[in-house]
């Protein structure tokens, strides 16, 4: 499809005076192109829409629609619309230049033209119709492909949530066509004890995604279940520090035991988790100690950070895709409104809560994609 | 978001006015990739007008540190705000990238 001769491409000329017609039919004549020819407006816009030329010549002052109407109605219909028009006339003043251009044509030839002039502009306006098109076509085949980037994000992934006594969990996660770098797991412990992690590649689509699955490689093939939050960021960070990469990953690593509703904390670069305290009716951000992401420089020394949890109390883990989402008038939503979402009604399900949330993060953004993933996780102690 | 560049005494400065988030990091980056054509070994941050920093902007100041590692020379973080000091504290960068209080402070750490 991607010819780079003129010969393959074909132009219509439209003109009501068959002088005229003929003139330029031989200017253009030597360019190799198809030249098709319609004398008046309504036949033009048959052609051009059973044809679908590369290029439409198009006279203005025509009996039945004038040419400003044939522009007018090519650019209307989506299949002739991004056909380039180049108007070719004797009405040379400026405002109907101006009309011209602001009715979507591309140029505008004044009669009686130099043929040299037309050919070279007809052969500008060619090339960049091309290369528009194949422009396009690449965009189209990189979305494809940041789709399958996508797909092979979400098939890392647990496939289901594991039934934890006396824990309930949900998760969310969506991904943004242009990140890549979200991920959460999830490892039985033994002993009523799981561990809990959820990791953000920073960075974009491809290189963020290849980051990402060396993440849940490394978690997998850990040595033992991995009990020590900080030994499990050491090993990683480790590992991925071998990997020579613009791109950092933090994480938040939480081993939690189900018997004694204790948690150790590990966090690397990652928000903090956040708590709701039944007793309190309130949530914060549970400050823990941490250290930069990793992927970037050995770590010394990982510090942990303990915490009790009561029934009632809420536990969430997410990542700063959330807290960021960029509203319509560029605003982000930030961790004020989520604390306040997760003190939400008492009695939701998790799951439930979590729907609640991800409307409220919704109705913020107005309308607006988000250009990055967002996960939560979120556990609550019965 | 605006950025201002300068050179005096051999220490390439850049203040930041705004937001250094998704939207204008990769903005900041070419900049700083501009900046690293040349044989500056000494940069300096002027943040006192920066308003928000984002993990996006975050990865372009880590990238800018790794480079100036990489040449053996010097970098600094100056004048950061309550808010943003916060983000460079929890994402843990506090740890690897200098920061400064002032501009002042910041050139005497660097000189």
């Amino acid at each position: 499809m991607a010819d780079s001769n003129m010969g393959t491409e074909s132009i219509l000329l439209v003109d009501d005076n068959p002088t005229n017609l003929q003139v330029l039919y031989q200017t253009l004549e030597g360019t190799g192109c198809k030249l098709l020819v319609a004398k008046d407006g309504e036949t033009a816009l048959g052609i051009a829409e059973k044809a679908l030329p590369d290029l439409i010549l198009l006279d203005i002052m025509m009996p039945g629609i004038d040419g400003f109407e044939v522009c007018s109605r090519l650019k209307k219909d989506p299949a002739t619309k991004e056909i380039p028009v180049i108007f070719l006339s004797a009405l040379t003043d400026t405002k109907d230049k101006v009309r011209g251009l602001q009715l979507g044509a591309v140029d505008y030839v004044s009669k009686p033209f130099q043929p040299d002039e037309v050919i070279a502009r007809v052969d500008t306006h060619l090339t960049i119709h091309r290369l528009k098109r194949e422009v396009e076509q690449k965009k189209d085949a990189l979305e494809e492909e940041l789709e399958v980037v996508s797909d092979v994000q979400r098939r890392l992934l647990p496939k289901n949530l594991p039934e934890i006594e006396g824990f309930r969990l949900a998760v969310h996660y969506e991904t943004s066509l242009y990140a890549g770098g979200d991920y959460y797991d999830i490892a039985e412990l033994g002993d009523s004890q799981w561990g809990f992690l959820v990791a953000d590649a920073e960075g974009h689509s491809a290189p963020a995604a290849v980051m990402m699955a060396m993440t849940c490689a490394l978690f997998r093939s850990y040595p033992e279940p991995p009990a020590e939050p900080a030994e499990l960021i050491y090993f990683l960070n480790r590992h991925l520090c071998k990997v020579a990469d613009p791109s950092f990953v933090t994480a938040l690593y939480i081993v939690y035991d189900a018997n004694h509703h204790t948690l150790k904390i590990a966090r690397a670069g990652h928000p903090p988790p956040m708590i709701y305290r039944s007793s309190e009716k309130k949530a914060i951000e549970y400050s823990c100690g941490g250290v930069f992401p990793m992927g970037i420089d050995p770590f010394e020394q990982v510090p942990v950070t303990e915490a009790d949890l009561q029934p009632g109390d809420r536990i969430l883990m997410y990542t700063d895709g959330i807290t960021e989402r960029f509203s319509m008038d560029g605003k982000t939503y930030g961790e004020e409104r989520l604390l306040r979402q997760l003190e939400g009604d008492g009695n939701l399900q998790p799951q439930e809560l979590l729907a609640a949330i991800m409307k409220d993060v919704d109705d913020f953004a107005n309308g607006r994609p988000a250009d990055d993933d967002q996960a939560l996780l979120l556990g609550i102690v019965q | 978001m605006e950025i201002s560049q300068k050179e005096e005494n051999g220490i390439v400065f850049l203040a930041f006015k705004g937001r250094l988030d998704g939207k204008s990091a990769g903005e900041a980056e070419e900049i700083i990739n501009s900046i690293f054509k040349g044989d500056n070994k000494r940069l300096l941050f002027d943040f006192g007008l920066l308003e928000y920093l984002s993990s996006a902007g975050l990865r372009v100041i880590l990238g800018a540190a790794k480079e100036v590692k990489r040449r053996d020379g010097k970098f600094v973080l100056c004048a950061l705000n309550a808010y943003v000091k916060e983000v460079f504290e929890v994402s843990g960068f506090g740890a690897i990238i200098p920061i400064a209080d002032s501009v002042e402070s910041g050139i005497n750490q660097i000189c």
